[in-house]
């Protein structure tokens, strides 16, 4: 078992010769991965985006409920909540 | 030793030597061993990471008062916490990019700057958290934590300023072994094995049914295991470490094994608060806790128990600040990397340590509302997750962006069965800060 410097295709076909090479991954050649900024947005069915504008509002409202209680704990205004 | 063996002459032109260095093994068996370790990393963090301070209060909160009835629960989120992190591998591997970069790209500059921002606070707010517990646990070990805090957020700056992502891991891969102590407390509490066996395989109702407290627990037990850091955090970790498509199998293998670790660990805790409990002790927080066992089991076991605390807070600390760096730097497109010195990374450095220093500062001021940000947190996370894990799941869902990596069929079965669990959770504390006497109170 030795550490070396070698060429990324041999160490591909090293494994007919029943010699496998471990390499961590930044030790690596740079994989091709897709091109996410080239893919711009998703494509959304008319369900998916009313969904996430049903999922908007709950949050919006949902975060100003909680502030509400913890502003409410902190006696902001005037008062404890129970 | 250089091998410089090249290609036959006709594919020399089409693909241009690419140098790099490896280990060379005569055994498969070694090969995927050294693979695995190699790979093996981000599943174990984020995992054991998870068990931070709040999670080292809640459940042993929950051992304390429903004894070891609410393991079954516990043992419950292991598929759920692994399934929902496996699809971050998929999706980490696949793009080679950050969770926060994904939902800018695909849904827009709304929902990008939204989950960003909700991200930032609740991680935030967690953060302080982590420190309070610091302070407590330093306290109760005789430390004054003026001293003890800072040196701590010195600590958690310096290990990742290395400049080496490799140095990072392995310093942070230790102390997720240092975790493995909770065995240890858990076994020395003499627990009685047969029942906590039962409990966690069937499920139990504790006495005095549903109440507000109980409800309480089970979804602070859910939030803290499953946290919509760790989607950004595991995400970013998986581009930042490089791995290839080739990796998956390992950094599922990964996953799985720390899912397993911190769903045990949790029990474990369960275990320490139940002792506590049986030993006549009211539940107030872990350090009193720590303490109240050390009357029983000795000043070894009480120190142990608050070390661990310390060491579960660091875990979270590092975990939770580096997932804020990592999606900030991602969404401003700033350089952001472990492995880039502090010079060429400057802003994503900088808000790491910023989150450090603020949540360390805030924690030294006299009479902070800790407990108010304790509830902040956990109401947060609780409402925010489940809308995450809509965004992971149509991410995952994107045939355009993983291709064969997308979701199969029963993937999209077990996720829905999730989040319609998680939404329903969410809603019914979404009730309960709505109308607060909604539920009986007592148990």
């Amino acid at each position: 078992m030795a550490t070396m410097l070698l060429n990324k295709l041999d160490a591909q076909q090293m494994a007919n010769d029943h010699r496998w090479v471990v390499i961590h991954p930044l030790d690596d050649a740079p994989e091709e991965k897709v091109d996410t900024s080239a893919l711009g947005p998703m494509t959304m069915t008319t369900s998916v985006r009313i969904s996430l504008l049903s999922l908007r509002a709950y949050l919006i409202v949902m975060l100003l409920l909680v502030f509400y209680r913890v502003f409410c704990q902190a006696g902001f205004f005037g008062l404890h909540a129970s | 030793m250089t091998n410089t063996i090249l290609p036959p002459a006709g594919e020399r032109d089409v693909i241009a030597p690419v140098q790099v260095q490896g280990t060379v093994v005569k055994s498969k068996w070694l090969h995927s061993l050294l693979t695995f370790l190699v790979v093996f990393g981000p599943g174990l963090i984020v995992m054991v990471a998870d068990n931070d301070a709040g999670a080292v209060s809640t459940y042993s909160q929950a051992g304390a008062q429903y004894g070891t009835h609410l393991l079954w629960i516990v043992l419950l989120l292991l598929p759920v916490t692994y399934f929902i992190q496996e699809m971050v591998v998929r999706l980490g591997i696949a793009t080679g990019q950050g969770h926060a970069a994904m939902i800018y790209q695909r849904f827009g500059k709304w929902w990008g700057l939204f989950s960003l921002v909700d991200l930032e606070l609740v991680n935030f707010l967690t953060l302080v958290t982590e420190f309070a517990a610091i302070d407590l646990a330093l306290s109760m070990m005789g430390v004054n934590p003026r001293i003890g805090v800072p040196l701590s957020a010195v600590a958690l700056v310096l290990i990742t300023l290395t400049g080496s992502y490799r140095r990072w891991e392995r310093t942070v891969v230790f102390l997720c072994m240092l975790d493995l102590a909770w065995f240890y407390i858990a076994f020395a509490m003499k627990p009685a094995l047969g029942v906590a066996l039962r409990d966690t395989i069937i499920p139990s109702m504790p006495r005095g049914g549903i109440t507000a407290d109980l409800t309480f627990l089970v979804i602070a037990i859910v939030g803290t295991t499953v946290a919509p850091w760790q989607l950004f955090f595991q995400q970013s970790c998986i581009a930042d470490k490089k791995l290839r498509f080739s990796d998956v199998r390992w950094a599922r293998l990964d996953t799985f094994m720390g899912a397993c670790i911190t769903v045990t660990v949790a029990g474990c805790m369960m275990l320490a608060g139940n002792a506590s409990h049986i030993h006549g002790f009211n539940f107030t927080d872990p350090a009193q806790m720590a303490a109240d066992i050390g009357t029983f089991a000795g000043p070894a076991m009480r120190m142990l128990i608050l070390v661990m605390m310390i060491n579960a807070a660091i875990l979270g600390t590092t975990a939770i600040s580096l997932s804020s760096a990592w999606a900030y730097g991602e969404v401003r497109g700033w350089p952001h990397s472990l492995q880039l010195p502090f010079s060429k990374a400057k802003g994503f450095y900088i808000v790491y340590t910023l989150s450090v220093a603020a949540a360390a500062g805030l924690v030294l001021i006299p009479r902070a509302p800790l407990q108010l940000i304790i509830l902040g947190v956990q109401v947060l996370a609780g409402v925010l997750l489940p809308s995450a894990i809509i965004f992971l799941q149509l991410l995952l869902n994107d045939k355009e962006l993983l291709g064969n990596y997308a979701n199969k069929p029963w993937n999209n079965w077990v996720n829905w069965t999730i989040i319609i669990v998680l939404f329903g959770l969410s809603l019914v504390l979404a009730a309960q800060v709505a109308a607060p006497n909604l539920f009986p109170t007592g148990h």
